[in-house]
C-alpha cells in the first residue's frame, strides 16, 4: 500500500515537475542564447506567456486531415510525458514496475512518430519535405540511445529501468571504456535529439518552414511547442540519469535540487551548442549519425566482454 | 585600348554595318549598327573580342525619329570601355533579331523589351512573359509613348494565370515563395524536387511593378528622379540616385564638382558597407547560425546612426542631385564618421577571424551554389558572385566614377566559385571600403558640394553609367528630352542578372542549399522589379478580393494633394 501511494506521489512530482519548469528552462535557454548574442533576451517567463496565448487562441482545423492533426498534437505531449513517468527525476523511477528499458525506447520513438504523423496529416509539399527528413534522422539517431541502454543492460544484466538507468553504464569492472565511450556519443548527439540546432534539420525554419509544424496554429500548435519544451527537459534528465546519476539517494528535497542543478547543466551546454553552430543538411546529419553509430557498437563490444 | 582603338577594331571587322557613331568620351562609345548586321556584332563583340554584356535597352523613339530604338550594352573591363550598339527599328515593324542564343544573359532583357516597349527579338528561345502580370492583355506596352502612365487597359482579366512549365518526370514542384521566411519580398520560384535533389526551378518574379520608369519619362523632372531612383531599393538606393545623376551628367556633358564627388564616393562606401554587414547576417539567419546574425547587426548599427547624422536618415539619404549632392560632411561629422569606421574595424577583425576558422560554416558552404567562369561569363554575372570565380570585375576600378580614381584599393577576388567564396569576398571588402572611405576623408578638397545649373539640358543625347553597387555593378541607360525630362530611362541592377544565374547555381542540389544559393547573390527583388510594398492598415477582419483591394488603393491615391 505505502508502496504504491509513493509511486503515486513520485509520478504527480515527475510530471509537475516537467510541465511546471519546462518553460522556465525553455526561457532561460532564451536569455542566454540573447545574451551571447548581444541581445537583451525575452523575460524568463516569457515561454509561459507563449503557451498561455497560444491556448487561448481560436482552435481552427486545418490541413488535409484536422482529426490527425488534433491526434499528433495530443500523441506528442502525452508521449513524452509517459516518458517523465519512466525517468528518475530525483529519487527512484516512478513506474518502474510498469515497464522496462524496451518501453522506454518505444516511446521516445514515438515521440519522432508524433511529428510524422503531424506531417502527414498537413499534407503540405513543405511539411512532406520535413517528414522525410524526420524520418531519415530518426532512422539514424535513435539506434544510439537504444546502444546506450543496452550497454547498462548488459552490465547489470536486468532491463528494469531502476538498474540501468543508475550508472549503470559505467560498469562495476575495470576502466569503464563502453560508458565513456557511450558518453561522448551522446554528449554529441543529444542537440539532435531535442532537435536544436544544428540539427533540427527536419523544421528548418529557413528552409522549409518549421516543416510538419506549418500548418499548426492556435491550442494545437501549443501543445506541440510544450512537448518541444517537455522534450528538452526529459531528455536532459534522461541524459543526467544514464551518466551522472549520483545524489539520488540523497534526502528527497535536496537530492531533487542536485537533480536540477544537473540538468540545468546539460540545458547550458545544448544552448551554447545551438548558439555557435549554423545548421546542418540532412546528408550532413546523417553521415555524422552513422559515424556516432559506428561508436557505439565499439562501445558495445566493450561491454559485452565486461569493460 | 580608349574607345576610339574599339571602334577602330569594329570598323575594320564591319566596315558597311556601323551608319553613325558617337563618342562622347574616351570611355564612351555609341554605334548605330544596320539592323540585318546585330547578331553578327554582337557575336563578335562578345566572344571574339570578349566584352561583358551588360543590358539591352528599348525604347519608343517614334515621336522624334519615327522608329523604335534597341541598344545592346557592353562593357570592356580590362580597358575601361562601355559600348552601345544601336538598331533603328521600324515604326511599323518592331522586330530586331535575338541575342538570346549568343548572349544567354539577354534572355530577360529581351523579354522585358517584348513586354514593356512591344518590341520583339525574332527567334528568342524562351519569349515567355517576364514582367507585365498575368492578366495584361497582349497588345498594350505600357512604356510606349502613346500609353498614358496612370492607363489601365480595360480588358485586363485578373483571373487569368501563369503558364507554369510541367514539372519534369519524376519531379515535384515544391512552390518556393511568393511569400517565404527567407525571401524579403514577394518573389516565385517553382522548384522542380526529385527527393532532396533540386532538377530545376522556373522564376516568377516582377509581382509588384511599380513602373518607375514610365513616371521618369512622364511626370518627373530632372531633380525629382533621383529621390525616386533611391527608393527603387531598400538597401543601395543611394546607388540608383547616384548612378542616374551620372548618366545624366554624362549625358549634357557636365562633371559635378568635386566635393560632391567625394562625398558620393563616402555615402556610397558607408552603403556598401552596411549593406555587407546586412548580408553577412541575413546569411548567417539562413544556414541557422543566428548569432552570427545578431552580432553583425549590431556592429552595422553606429553606421546607420552616422548615415543618419550626416543626411538625416538612416537609409534612403536623398543626396543626390544632377551636378552635385545635398548634403556636406562637416569637418564634425568628418570625425563621428571616423571613429564608427574605427570600431567597426576592429570588431569585423575578430568576425573574420572566427568565420574564416569555422568548420562548421564551410560545410554548409563550399561547393555549394557554384557559379563557374563559364556561367558567368554567359549569365553575365557580377559584383562579388564574379569576383568568387575568379572574374576581377569591379566597376569602381574598371569604370571609375566619382572619386575612386583618386583613392587607393584592392579589388578582392577569390576563386572558389560557391557560396564560401562569396562569403570571403563580402567580408574582406569590408575593410577596403572602410580604407577608401579614411582616404576619401583625407583628400576632400574644399569647395561647393553642387553645381550651379542655369541652362536647360540638351535634348536627344544619350549617357550610361556604371556603378559598383554592394550586389554588382548597377548600369543606368538615359536618354536627355523635352519639359526637362528624360526620354528613356533604363535601370539595370545587378540582381537583374544575378538572378538569371541562380536556376544553373541550384540545379542538382540539395534542396537545403537551395535558400542559401539563392541568398549568396544578396538578391535584391525590388531592384529588379522596381516595386513597392503597399501597406494597407484596416483594423478590422476582412478579406478582399482583388477588386477591392485595387479599389482601395486608388482611392488612396486620389486622397492624396
Amino acid at each position: 500500500m505505502n508502496h504504491t501511494l509513493t509511486t503515486i506521489l513520485l509520478a504527480v512530482v515527475n510530471l509537475a515537475l516537467v510541465l511546471a519548469l519546462s518553460p522556465l528552462i525553455e526561457g532561460i535557454m532564451r536569455k542566454i542564447t540573447a545574451r551571447v548574442q548581444s541581445r537583451q533576451g525575452p523575460p524568463i517567463r516569457q515561454p509561459y506567456y507563449d503557451l498561455l496565448k497560444l491556448l487561448g487562441k481560436e482552435d481552427i482545423e486545418s490541413g488535409e486531415t484536422p482529426l490527425m492533426q488534433r491526434f499528433a498534437a495530443y500523441l506528442s505531449l502525452a508521449t513524452i510525458l509517459s516518458v517523465a513517468l519512466l525517468v528518475p527525476m530525483g529519487g527512484r523511477v516512478p513506474l518502474q514496475s510498469g515497464g522496462d528499458s524496451i518501453l522506454l525506447i518505444y516511446l521516445l520513438t514515438l515521440c519522432g512518430i508524433s511529428s510524422l504523423v503531424a506531417a502527414l496529416a498537413a499534407g503540405s509539399t513543405y511539411s512532406l519535405v520535413g517528414m522525410s527528413r524526420e524520418m531519415m534522422a530518426m532512422m539514424t539517431l535513435e539506434p544510439l540511445l537504444a546502444v546506450a541502454i543496452v550497454v547498462g543492460a548488459i552490465h547489470t544484466g536486468s532491463l528494469r529501468l531502476d538498474d540501468v538507468l543508475g550508472g549503470s553504464l559505467y560498469g562495476a569492472g575495470a576502466f569503464p571504456w563502453a560508458g565513456l565511450i557511450m558518453l561522448g556519443v551522446l554528449v554529441f548527439s543529444l542537440q539532435a535529439f531535442v532537435g536544436r540546432v544544428p540539427f533540427d534539420t527536419a523544421e528548418a525554419e529557413t528552409e522549409i518552414m518549421e516543416g510538419p509544424m506549418i500548418e499548426y496554429s492556435g491550442p494545437k500548435l501549443a501543445l506541440f511547442k510544450y512537448a518541444r519544451m517537455a522534450k528538452l527537459f526529459v531528455y536532459c534528465a534522461l541524459f543526467v540519469a544514464l551518466f551522472a546519476p549520483w545524489g539520488n539517494a540523497l534526502v528527497y528535497p535536496l537530492s531533487l535540487v542536485i537533480f536540477l542543478a544537473k540538468v540545468f547543466g546539460v540545458v547550458l551546454l545544448v544552448t551554447l551548442i545551438a548558439a555557435t553552430h549554423a545548421r546542418y543538411r540532412i546528408d550532413q546529419v546523417v553521415r555524422y549519425y552513422a559515424g556516432l553509430f559506428a561508436l557505439s557498437l565499439v562501445a558495445l563490444v566493450f561491454a559485452v566482454n565486461g569493460l | 585600348m580608349s574607345a576610339r582603338d574599339v571602334l577602330n577594331q569594329i570598323k575594320g571587322k564591319f566596315d558597311g554595318t556601323i551608319l553613325r557613331m558617337d563618342v562622347p568620351e574616351d570611355n564612351r562609345l555609341f554605334l548605330y549598327i544596320r539592323k540585318d548586321k546585330i547578331r553578327d556584332l554582337v557575336r563578335y563583340v562578345f566572344r571574339d573580342l570578349d566584352a561583358r554584356y551588360v543590358i539591352s535597352i528599348g525604347m519608343d523613339d517614334r515621336p522624334h525619329s519615327g522608329t523604335f530604338l534597341v541598344a545592346h550594352n557592353f562593357a570592356f573591363d580590362k580597358d575601361h570601355v562601355l559600348l552601345s550598339l544601336l538598331v533603328n527599328l521600324p515604326a511599323e515593324y518592331p522586330k530586331i533579331d535575338t541575342i538570346s542564343d549568343i548572349v544567354p544573359g539577354a534572355n530577360w532583357a529581351e523579354r522585358e523589351m517584348r513586354d514593356l516597349v512591344g518590341i520583339e527579338a525574332v527567334g528568342c528561345p524562351n519569349m515567355k512573359r517576364l514582367v507585365l502580370p498575368d492578366g495584361w492583355p497582349e497588345n498594350c506596352h505600357p512604356l510606349r509613348k502613346d500609353v498614358p502612365w496612370n492607363f489601365v487597359p480595360p480588358e485586363y482579366d485578373e483571373n487569368k494565370e501563369y503558364p507554369f512549365d510541367e514539372a519534369p518526370k519524376g519531379c515535384v514542384a515544391v512552390p518556393f515563395g511568393p511569400f517565404h521566411p527567407t525571401l524579403d519580398e514577394p518573389e516565385h520560384f517553382r522548384l522542380f524536387v526529385e527527393g532532396e535533389i533540386v532538377r530545376g526551378c522556373e522564376y516568377r518574379g516582377f509581382m509588384v511593378h511599380r513602373g518607375i520608369e514610365k513616371l521618369a519619362d512622364s511626370v518627373l523632372t530632372y531633380n525629382e528622379i533621383p529621390m525616386l531612383a533611391e527608393r527603387i531599393c531598400g538597401i543601395c538606393g543611394c546607388v540608383h540616385s547616384v548612378v542616374y545623376a551620372q548618366a545624366v551628367e554624362q549625358a549634357a556633358a557636365i562633371k559635378a564638382t568635386e566635393r560632391a564627388e567625394f562625398i558620393r564616393t563616402i555615402m556610397l562606401e558607408i552603403e556598401r558597407l552596411h549593406s555587407h554587414l546586412l548580408w553577412c547576417g541575413l546569411a548567417s539567419h539562413i544556414l541557422g547560425f543566428d548569432t552570427l546574425f545578431m552580432q553583425s547587426f549590431r556592429i552595422r548599427e553606429p553606421l546607420m546612426w552616422i548615415a543618419e547624422k550626416i543626411t538625416g536618415n538612416r537609409k534612403t539619404y536623398s543626396l543626390c542631385l544632377i551636378g552635385g549632392v545635398r548634403w556636406d560632411i562637416t569637418p564634425d561629422l568628418s570625425r563621428d564618421l571616423r571613429g564608427v569606421l574605427d570600431g567597426i574595424e576592429k570588431e569585423w577583425i575578430r568576425v573574420a577571424d572566427a568565420v574564416k576558422g569555422d568548420k562548421n560554416v564551410q560545410k554548409r558552404t563550399r561547393g555549394v551554389g557554384v557559379a563557374d567562369k563559364k556561367l558567368v561569363k554567359e549569365a553575365a554575372l557580377l559584383g562579388p558572385i564574379a569576383r568568387a570565380s575568379g572574374v576581377a570585375i569591379d566597376a569602381r576600378h574598371d569604370h571609375p566614377y566619382a572619386a575612386y580614381d583618386k583613392v587607393e584599393f584592392d579589388v578582392v577576388v577569390e576563386d572558389g566559385c560557391d557560396v564560401w567564396s562569396r562569403l570571403m569576398v563580402r567580408v574582406r571588402e569590408v575593410f577596403q571600403s572602410i580604407r577608401i572611405i579614411r582616404q576619401c576623408l583625407e583628400k576632400m578638397p574644399e569647395g561647393p558640394i553642387q553645381l550651379k545649373l542655369t541652362d536647360e539640358l540638351p535634348a536627344g543625347r544619350f549617357g550610361m553609367s556604371s556603378i559598383e553597387a554592394p550586389r554588382g555593378e548597377s548600369h543606368h541607360y538615359v536618354v536627355t528630352g523635352e519639359n526637362n525630362r528624360p526620354r528613356r530611362w533604363r535601370v539595370r541592377a545587378p540582381t537583374y542578372q544575378n538572378l538569371q544565374g541562380v536556376p544553373a547555381m541550384i540545379k542538382d542540389q540539395q534542396l537545403a542549399d537551395m535558400t542559401i544559393s539563392l541568398g549568396s547573390i544578396d538578391p535584391c527583388f525590388s531592384c529588379t522589379d522596381r516595386m513597392e510594398v503597399v501597406d494597407i492598415r484596416t483594423g478590422k477582419m476582412k478579406i478582399y478580393s482583388q477588386e477591392e483591394l485595387r479599389k482601395l488603393v486608388r482611392n488612396s491615391e486620389a486622397g492624396r494633394p
